[in-house]
């Protein structure tokens, strides 16, 4: 619009500009409240199927049965949760400690050097896509733990949590990172002067300064693991187990099913769209909707909520 | 973790002053070992599925002292003078030989729609129609210039009648209750052909012209425009424009008519070189205009030649190359049976066409939100915490999982509106709606790294809020948008678990003619072969459809990064 002051009028150009910034302002508020209606049509397209299926099946039934053989009609939802928090867990157990470790290093010791070669290398862990780690957990990392003299079945829990587990890395390092490197210098240097090591001024310091910050990547890679599909899918095999207490190891050696991969078991399988079978994917995602959806705002409140303010 | 229980041991000495140095450096060693803990594990598995797909020791040893001797070793070289003694040569090393290489396969993205969708005639008639409705808006614009109103409707439906034109329209649809499924009314209408559309017209005009002449006027002739109008900026002055689209478009012309004694189409001539040759030649002309960093020139070349000469060594003294599972007939041909005959062309047509349908969805979509919340949406009382909710919402749709999308586009489009299950625009929806949060995190940040300044000069100058919008905001924060569009784009190929709840086919065996085709995309077709139990297939088939995926993702993000560095350094 260059030209504009060329043919620049007084008198009515008023009116004609106030009318097209009104137009284009309504026509981006459109764009955004797209993601609005995303978020309704997915309650919504999920709730109207899942309804359905809780007319099929006792709601009751489902949240505390211990049996989940669709064939069979038994729609018990608890192996699918003890499965989904089994490999939560091991993952959580991976990519935890070394998230927070690598954002210790990346924050407070590493050179800028390799911080920015280290920094990207880890995000691009987080690029590559899930059917990859699907197929280096079953393909490679299986036989490798075997070797290593762990007794696996071809598909298990164990391999498949802990590519999981490496997968999430990115998220709690890059975010704990973030936060860390909020920390205000002059809290590092306070503790210097004070005779602390560079070790205490991390552990004692910045850590816990950051640790809402910490804390809400722990959860936001959880809710990723909780819905992470392709992996299990692949590496863990199709049998949902309820989790045995009595010998919690051999459960991460067997194979078992999480909510996620129950659901594309229903999909690929071929059942009729008027079966339970296929309304039940529909009440196993709005489970899961509701799961990750809550955790993601409880990790956004505890990042707003608990935030030291410095400054 | 062996590398915690080290840190166990050294806390054990638990002394006094010695003590703590000790307990310091073992946690900065086990923080480090934590950050490459992830890399190593993933690179040292990534290396074993290069290793069987490419199955490098299949080759005479020879082959590989060939080729190290013709081009790894002069390669290293020159990037050892540059590292340690020319820099920017070193940068112009990197991006001289990557954009070629990125245009050579967005060309065959180019040559792959152009084989399986459409025809030069329907692109020409396609441009030509978008001319055409430019210009009307354009008459619009000076007949009326205070009906903004009005032109809203120009400006859509100008270019959409000279796109579609008013097709006959045939309409049979039966709408019943959901959940009694008692028909509640039955729409059966038929319209004749009212309005032919721009291309539809020209098609029959069009049989005589050879289908290179339309492409070079369709496709090489607006985007040398483009790249004339770069140069002519650069330059500061009027003849860029001229002197590039003169330049390319004969260079272009000239070599179709070369083409084909070297057993390529000029079409696909064509497209190849207006995607590989015009950029590179356009990158080259601002190096050598600079003078910096000219030598970096010479890695291409020098690459390029060694290449040609280890050939011919390798072809003139026998010597076999690797017995790859990746090469040509795996990309061009659809998968099979037998693991030799296995390719992936199928779906790496359902994937690009996947990708054009999620371009055209998100990117206008997610662009138009983030310049909304970052440059109109009021931050302050109800509205505000309003849009605060929105931003919320935004970032926990990016936290929700792929798999509860892929359910989402199939309630919403498969059973709601009624389209087929399986079909590339159902696919393409679905994916689009799954990334359309992360392209808007990214093009707000974008946006957001604009400087104030710059948008108060412009509101200093009278420009109103979408004339800044337009003319400073944006064209600031293309390249930060374009970086974030093209990784979001990256996420979108690799996705596999809405695939599958959608019902994308695990093999096709013809690749999809249109966007109402069923597809199969390469993770469904990776996926799809995990499952298959002759180890030619899980560890030959399926590492080769993992490297082709991995490759595309490189160089997409090579191009994000490659844009993004010319963009901090021109700041």
């Amino acid at each position: 619009m260059s030209n504009e002051p060329a043919k620049l009028q007084l008198t009515g150009g008023e009116q004609r500009r106030v009318v097209r910034e009104r137009l284009y302002r309504h026509l981006l508020l459109l764009c955004a409240s797209v993601t609005v209606v995303v978020t309704g049509s997915i309650i919504f397209a999920l709730a109207f199927d899942a309804v359905q299926f809780f007319e099929m099946v006792d709601p009751v039934d489902f949240f505390t049965g211990t049996t989940w053989i669709t064939d069979r009609g038994q729609f018990g939802v608890l192996p699918l949760v003890t499965g989904t928090l089994l490999v939560t867990v091991v993952a959580g157990l991976v990519a935890i400690p070394v998230g927070v470790l690598a954002a210790i290093y990346l924050s407070e010791y590493a050179s800028a050097r390799a911080r920015s070669v280290l920094k990207p290398a880890l995000e691009i862990l987080a690029g590559i896509p899930t059917v990859v780690y699907g197929y280096l957990a079953l393909i490679y990392l299986t036989p490798f733990l075997r070797t290593l003299g762990i007794d696996l079945g071809t598909f298990n829990v164990l391999s498949a949590s802990v590519m999981v587990g490496v997968m999430i890395i990115p998220m709690v390092s890059s975010l704990s990172e973030d936060a860390m490197s909020a920390v205000p210098a002059s809290l590092r240097e306070g503790g210097f002067t004070l005779g602390a090591t560079k070790f205490q001024v991390s552990t004692g310091i910045v850590v816990p300064a950051a640790i809402s910050g910490i804390f809400a990547s722990f959860i936001l890679a959880l809710s990723r693991a909780i819905g992470e599909t392709m992996v299990v899918v692949m590496a863990m095999g199709l049998r949902p187990r309820m989790f045995d207490l009595s010998a919690p190891l051999s459960s991460l050696q067997e194979s078992g099913q999480t909510m996620t991969s129950a659901m594309v078991q229903a999909v690929t399988s071929d059942v009729g769209a008027a079966s339970p079978t296929y309304k039940s994917m529909f009440a196993l995602g709005l489970t899961l909707f509701a799961i990750t959806f809550a955790m993601n705002y409880l990790s956004n409140w505890i990042a707003e909520r608990y935030r030291e303010e410095y400054n | 973790m062996a590398q915690e229980q080290s840190a166990g041991s050294g806390q054990g000495f638990a002394g006094d002053s010695g003590v703590s140095r000790i307990r310091g450096r073992v946690f900065e060693w086990l923080t480090l070992g934590a950050t490459v803990f992830g890399l190593v594990m993933v690179t040292a598995l990534l290396a074993y599925v290069f290793n069987d797909a490419i199955r490098p020791f299949s080759a005479d040893p020879l082959w590989h002292l060939v080729y190290a001797t013709t081009v790894v070793l002069p390669a290293l070289v020159l990037l050892a003078t540059y590292y340690t003694s020319d820099e920017p040569a070193g940068e112009v090393a990197i991006a001289s030989t990557g954009i070629p290489i990125v245009g050579l396969v967005a060309g065959s993205g180019l040559v792959v729609l152009f084989i399986e969708l459409l025809t030069p005639a329907d692109w020409f008639g396609l441009v030509v129609g978008l001319v055409c409705a430019a210009a009307v808006v354009r008459l619009h614009q000076l007949t009326r210039p205070n009906a903004a109103v009005e032109r809203l409707f120009v400006i859509v439906l100008a270019p959409l009648l000279a796109i579609t034109g008013i097709p006959a329209m045939n309409i049979q649809r039966t709408f019943s209750s959901p959940l009694t499924t008692t028909e509640i009314v039955t729409i059966d209408a038929a319209t004749p052909s009212l309005l032919p559309s721009v291309g539809d017209v020209l098609r029959p005009l069009l049989t005589a012209v050879p289908g290179w002449v339309l492409l070079v006027a369709a496709v090489t002739l607006p985007v040398a425009t483009l790249f004339g109008r770069q140069v002519a900026a650069r330059r500061g002055d009027g003849r860029g424009v001229r002197e590039v689209v003169v330049g390319s478009v004969g260079l272009v012309a000239v070599g179709s008519l070369v083409a084909p004694l070297f057993g390529l189409a000029p079409q696909h001539w064509v497209l190849l070189a207006t995607t590989a040759v015009l950029p590179t030649g356009v990158y080259l002309e601002g190096v050598v205009r600079r003078r910096t960093g000219v030598l970096g020139v010479a890695f291409p070349i020098v690459l390029g030649a060694g290449l040609v000469l280890g050939t011919a060594l390798t072809n003139a003294f026998g010597l076999a190359g690797p017995s790859s599972w990746i090469g040509w007939d795996f990309l061009t041909s659809p998968t099979s049976i037998t693991p030799e005959d296995a390719g992936i062309y199928p779906p790496l047509v359902g994937s690009v066409l996947m990708l054009v349908v999620i371009i055209t969805l998100v990117f206008p979509i997610g662009v138009g939100a983030a310049i909304y919340l970052e440059e109109y949406a009021p931050k302050t009382g109800a509205r505000g915490r309003l849009v605060e909710l929105i931003e919320i919402n935004i970032g926990n749709l990016a936290g929700v999982p792929s798999v509860v999308y892929g359910l989402l586009g199939l309630g919403l489009f498969v059973k709601g509106i009624g389209l087929d299950s399986g079909i590339v625009i159902v696919g393409g929806l679905t994916v689009g709606l799954l990334i359309l949060p992360i392209v808007i995190i990214s093009a707000q940040e974008a946006v957001r790294a604009v400087p104030d300044s710059l948008r108060r000069a412009s509101y200093g100058m009278g420009a109103t809020k979408w004339q800044t919008t337009r003319n400073v905001v944006l064209p600031r924060a293309l390249p930060g948008i374009l970086t974030g569009t093209i990784l979001a784009l990256g996420r979108a190929i690799g996705e596999t678990a809405p695939l599958l709840m959608i019902g994308a086919a695990a093999s096709v065996r013809l690749a999809p003619n249109g966007f109402f085709d069923k597809f199969s995309a390469m993770p469904r077709q990776i996926f799809a072969w995990s499952s298959e139990f002759d180890p030619d297939f899980r560890f030959g088939v399926l590492a080769a459809g993992v490297v082709t995926l991995l490759l595309v993702l490189l160089l997409m993000n090579g191009t994000a990064i490659l844009i993004r560095n010319r963009y901090q350094r021109s700041d």
